[in-house]
């Protein structure tokens, strides 16, 4: 607002100033008016400007003072314009333009003298002075007013009656012209462009001749927007202001819309979509990406200063590098050709290798790649699956803690007795001992008499007796390691009464009460077979034992003992192959039967195969089912661990090869998700192997730690491996006579 | 050669020097500081006869260099450092050796009489000087345990826990060298691996292999408790097994998922076992209630408390022996962790004298002296014994004892612990 109030202020000195002049100028040019009264068309136009001027100075607070020139030039222009269109018209009008003006000067002039004689502007004669009355009030009167000095004006004498008027009009060839000016009561004969007036007029049309009433029209006020602003009026405050009248029209179609009166028009593009189709739906994407995969042909390299036919010095060949250039191989050269120099062009010979380079090129573009190829990035670290870290895993045994010394002959076995305090072995010197796993103190030793080939402990908690098998014998031991009251329920289970009707299998096995120094020794039964027995194992009720007589020839392989009712039976009729290993399903009634190359799972309640495992390799040595039931690992001789999830298929799940040597004896924790394998190569292998209750998900397999300790004897390192009930603890016994425990 | 501020101070009035600060070496060890007080020392007092100091930096033990030493614990060496200095503990040397006829499985000491469990199914009394005193056969299994009731005159109180599951609580006079099991207690139905007797004397606490604990009464009566015996149990059988009068617990306690290793009397009130389960917990005497629970990450085989600083020591499978405030409510804070075996911790104890020290037995055969202002390493390692260290014990006069697989009882003594005792 201040700058344009100084603007303004600016503005009204600069027009004074501006008006001083003019002032100034105008004396001067009335001064020099008296000797110049040489009337040309300059002066005139001097004299007109000098006008506008004064027009414009009129205009100052107007606001319009910017028009003002603007129009002062339009109007100049449309002069100027006028010139072109019709000259003649234009000179008339100039001349009429300078009369004017002239009359208008010489009147400046004698303003003092009289003003009003020739005042051409009034139209009528003021011959009659009586005004504007109507002339019927001097109807009785012989005048009809009074003239400018104040005689009567009379009227003329009308004495002609109906018949002169007739003959006038019949005779008068001006009659229809004439007409009675009443202010005078004059007859004026009408001239002819006063006629040709009265017609246009009557016609309705404009009284000039000249007045081009279809003149094109300037329109300043269009929708288009102007460089510059037809006027420099500032907006109005209402542009800027939201109209409340819109608001309420606005609101109004707002509710009538909200309430449903009024429908809003339905997109009419909706119906253009069945209308038209898209050409290019069905235009394979592939193809545009191969366009916009395209590769252009490689490009000829420009020729550098070595293929200029003079070449700097320096890019010729020196001796030596000629020399290398001969001996390398023509596919090592850095260039095909050796640069060479010519005083001129026209000594170049021809080119000797056109038609070889040619086909080169062509070679090249022949061969070169069109497109790119899509080359799958894989790191070989990403392919290997994401496993957890060991550290994660634990509890899992780690380090040796004990060593259990006091066997000579190598330990084929080993069992922890189910509350974890006590561990039997027994060993090649003909003896079962007994340690107190927290101190490996052995408080028992009971010689048997024969190569022990399995211990096992009865894995009832409410009985404490532990399997034997050595030579052709099974025996059944009371350690008396336990309560009182444990010991005797384990006895009441061994002296139940015997069965007295034959049962199948009983000519086969022979049981027998122990006495004297055996008794002693806690050796309660003895279960004499035909063959040597590699292997007893328990179920988990306790009462019923299974041993394996391994034996290519014969169906007599496997027999369960029942030992509170002391019978036998044979289960299978047919050979189907070395048995290995036998196992009983911890929950279910299920049999596991490991022979050389398969497991095969037996129902025992039905009485059928249920399944069949093929293990993949030469010869099973081991096997043990996972305490939930559903998961087997078996160990092989030719080095292999098996998994089998007997949900998922008959095919291991996961083949671990980490042992160098024969695998002896396989594992699971009955707590902790772990697993173990033993072998020659002495060492043990402890993995972890998370079960899943989903039955989508497969159970989590990872190697944690290979413990060490056993010395290997006569080749052979761990023979068998077992875990510690309760603690993520395991025991080992060797070809070195020792068992060691790993925490 | 950089140079430090500091101010020597002991507590011991025989060793005071001037309260002044001295420079001294920055790369100064134990040796090098130890002359400078033997100097110092000598210039006041003429007499002085050259000692071997221990110094301590912000109740640590100083190891390594003094500059290295402060670097690691985070101590400015722009200002004055308070050094503590005590008269260093000569190694402790083994004095006695007793042979038994078996492993040893546990000793308690006393400051007259020794007594030792072992595996041959017997106890035996020894006098601190090494001489076979007693032995007290009665158990038909390995004795597990040993614990004194009561030392009052010619007549002491023991017990024995053994493997066969009973408790037997002897009277033994010393004068006629006669013993005699007043009580046979039974209860437990898994080997009893552990006793401890309260501090009054009147009661004692049983850790067994069958997940219990069981309160006793020590006081011997001539009435024996009404047991109810399995009907088929022949009569004469029970009577020749007996010894003594039988005795039935006050109290059982049960909570623990295995067996327990390991209890121990906080005071008359509380009693503190730990056990396979991984857990350390505290039982109200009174109602038999549990009270907290700490738990670790591995099987604990013993515990120690001590009255003096208040800690509980534990020894357990993964080699290390911890520290806990049995106190904290909930969680298990290990206050620090001593780290140096290299297999089982089976025996732990503190210092009854000390507030600040600990021997520790472990299946690597080692006897270790442990001072907890120096938990990065033992004071001492006392390796005389060739095999399995089942147990440890220190009495109050400061002798240290330890008996293992290879048969032997060793007693250890050290000088400057003696004269502790003395002053």
């Amino acid at each position: 607002m201040e700058e344009s109030s100084k603007r303004s202020e600016q503005r009204k000195e600069m027009e004074k100033e501006r008006k001083k002049g003019e002032k100034k100028r105008r004396k001067e040019e009335e001064e020099e008016e008296e000797e110049i009264l040489i009337f040309n068309h300059k002066s005139a136009e001097k004299e007109k400007e000098d006008e506008d001027l004064s027009d414009s100075e009129d205009s100052v607070f107007s606001g319009l003072e910017d028009s003002g020139s603007d129009s002062e030039d339009d109007d100049d222009d449309d002069e100027d314009l006028k010139v072109d269109q019709n000259l003649s018209q234009q000179v008339k009008k100039e001349e009429e333009d300078v009369q004017s003006s002239l009359k208008k000067k010489d009147e400046e002039e004698e303003v003092k003298r009289d003003e009003y004689e020739h005042d051409s502007s009034d139209e009528e004669d003021i011959r009659n002075t009586v005004g504007n009355i109507p002339m019927e009030w001097y109807k009785d009167f012989p005048h009809i007013g009074y003239d400018l000095d104040g005689k009567k004006i009379y009227k003329p004498i009308r004495n002609k009656d109906e018949l002169d008027d007739f003959l006038d009009k019949m005779e008068n060839p001006d009659y229809w012209r004439t007409v009675q000016d009443k202010q005078t009561g004059s007859d004026v004969v009408l001239s002819d462009e006063q006629v040709e007036l009265v017609k246009r007029l009557q016609r309705g049309q404009f009284g000039d001749v000249n007045f081009n009433e279809y003149q094109p029209q300037v329109e300043f006020f269009t929708q288009e927007v102007m460089l510059h602003p037809v006027t420099n009026r500032p907006a109005d405050k209402r542009s800027f202001i939201p109209s409340l009248l819109e608001k309420d029209k606005v609101s109004k179609l707002v509710h009538a819309i909200k309430m449903g009166w009024i429908k809003p028009r339905r997109d009419s593009r909706d119906d253009s979509r069945g209308r038209y189709y898209d050409l290019w739906a069905s235009e394979d994407t592939s193809n545009l990406a191969r366009h916009r995969m395209h590769l252009p042909a490689p490009k000829i390299p420009l020729p550098g200063h070595h293929e200029s036919y003079n070449p700097p010095p320096e890019y010729l060949f020196t001796d030596e590098e000629r020399a290398l250039w001969e001996q390398q191989d023509p596919v090592d050269r850095k260039f095909p050709f050796v640069p060479r120099s010519f005083s001129s062009l026209r000594l170049v010979p021809a080119f000797p290798r056109f038609i070889h380079e040619r086909f080169e090129r062509c070679l090249d573009l022949y061969l070169c790649p069109r497109q790119r190829k899509m080359r799958v990035n894989v790191n070989p670290e990403d392919l290997i699956p994401k496993l957890p870290k060991p550290k994660d895993l634990q509890p899992f045994p780690t380090t040796q803690s004990l060593v259990y010394r006091g066997h000579s002959g190598l330990v084929r076995s080993i069992s922890v007795s189910p509350s974890g305090q006590w561990l039997a072995s027994g060993s090649d010197d003909g003896s079962v001992r007994f340690w107190e796993i927290c101190s490996s103190r052995c408080l028992k030793t009971v010689q048997v008499g024969g190569a022990v080939k399995s211990v096992a402990w009865n894995p009832n908690p409410s009985v404490c007796l532990l399997a034997v098998a050595l030579d052709s014998a099974v025996l059944i031991l009371s350690p008396a390691l336990a309560d009182r009251q444990v010991v005797l329920s384990s006895d009441r289970l061994l002296s139940a009464p015997q069965e007295a009707e034959p049962i199948e299998g009983d000519g086969l096995v022979n049981w027998s009460d122990t006495e004297g120094e055996e008794l002693n020794q806690g050796i309660r039964l003895k279960i004499q077979h035909p063959k040597a027995v590699q292997q007893v194992a328990w179920h988990t009720k306790g009462d019923y034992l299974a041993s394996v007589m391994p034996d290519h020839s014969s169906h007599l392989q496997v027999l369960i003992h029942q030992v509170s009712r002391r019978r036998s039976q044979n289960p299978f009729r047919k050979n189907k192959g070395l048995v290995q290993s036998v196992s009983f399903h911890p929950i279910r009634p299920y049999f596991f039967v490991a022979t050389q190359r398969s497991v095969r799972i037996y129902n025992l309640v039905k009485q059928d195969l249920t399944k069949k495992l093929h293990a993949n390799s030469k010869w099973i040595s081991s096997m043990a089912v996972h305490p939930g039931g559903d998961h087997v690992i078996c160990g092989s001789y030719d080095c292999k661990l098996s998994w089998f999830d007997l949900d998922l298929s008959t095919k291991p799940y996961r083949m671990l090869r980490h042992h160098r040597k024969a695998v002896r004896s396989v594992a699971y924790h009955r707590l902790y998700p772990l697993f173990a394998s033993a072998a020659d190569d002495g060492s043990i292998i402890v993995c972890h192997g998370t079960v899943y209750n989903d039955l989508l998900q497969n159970p989590l397999i990872v190697p944690v730690k290979v413990l060490r300790g056993h010395v290997i004897t006569h080749e052979l390192g761990v023979l068998d491996v077992t875990f510690h009930p309760t603690q993520p603890w395991i025991f080992s016994s060797g070809a070195d006579a020792t068992i060691r425990l790993f925490t | 050669m950089s140079q430090l501020q500091a101010r020597f101070f002991t507590e011991n009035k025989k060793y005071v020097v001037d309260d002044v600060p001295f420079s001294i070496p920055a790369a100064s060890e134990v040796q090098d500081l130890s002359n400078v007080i033997n100097k110092l020392l000598e210039a006041k007092n003429a007499s002085h006869t050259t000692v071997e100091f221990d110094f301590l930096v912000r109740g640590l033990f100083l190891r390594t260099q003094l500059s290295s030493h402060m670097e690691t614990e985070g101590i400015s060496t722009e200002d004055v450092v308070e050094i503590e200095y005590v008269e260093r503990l000569t190694a402790p040397e083994p004095e006695e050796c007793m042979m038994h006829d078996d492993w040893i499985s546990s000793v308690a000491a006393d400051s007259e009489w020794i007594l030792t469990g072992s595996y041959d199914k017997t106890a035996r009394i020894w006098s601190v000087e090494g001489k076979a005193v007693m032995t007290v056969a009665g158990h038909s299994d390995v004795v597990k345990d040993v614990a004194w009731v009561k030392r009052d005159g010619l007549t002491s109180l023991l017990l024995t826990a053994s493997l066969d599951q009973t408790l037997l609580l002897w009277e033994w006079n010393s004068e006629r060298n006669k013993v005699k099991a007043r009580h046979c207690c039974r209860g437990h139905t898994g080997s009893v691996d552990t006793v401890a007797t309260d501090p009054t004397g009147s009661k004692f606490c049983s850790g067994s292999w069958d997940k219990m604990l069981k309160i006793w009464s020590a006081v011997p009566t001539d009435e024996a408790d009404e047991v109810e015996e399995p009907g088929d149990r022949p009569r004469k059988k029970q009577k020749t097994q007996q010894l003594g009068l039988t005795r039935t617990p006050l109290m059982t306690l049960s909570g623990h998922n295995e067996a327990v290793s390991s209890v121990l009397w906080c005071d008359s009130e509380e009693v503190c076992s730990a056990s396979w389960d991984h857990t350390i917990r505290m039982w109200d005497v009174e109602t038999g209630e549990m009270k907290t629970t700490l738990t670790g990450s591995k099987v604990f085989n013993c515990i120690s408390y001590s009255p003096l600083c208040r800690r509980l020591a534990s020894g357990s499978t993964d080699r290390h022996i911890r520290l806990w405030d049995p106190r904290t409510k909930d969680g298990s804070l290990v206050l620090l962790s001593l780290t140096s075996h290299t297999g089982w911790v089976t025996a732990v104890k503190w210092a009854p004298s000390h507030e600040h020290q600990l021997v520790s037995g472990s299946l690597d055969n080692l006897v270790k002296l442990w001072d907890t202002r120096s938990c990065k390493a033992p004071l001492y390692d006392l390796a005389a014994h060739e095999d399995k260290v089942f147990c440890v014990d220190w009495t109050e006069s400061g002798l240290m004892l330890s008996g293992g697989a290879d048969n032997k009882l060793y007693t250890y003594r050290s000088s400057a612990c003696q004269m502790d005792v003395g002053a």
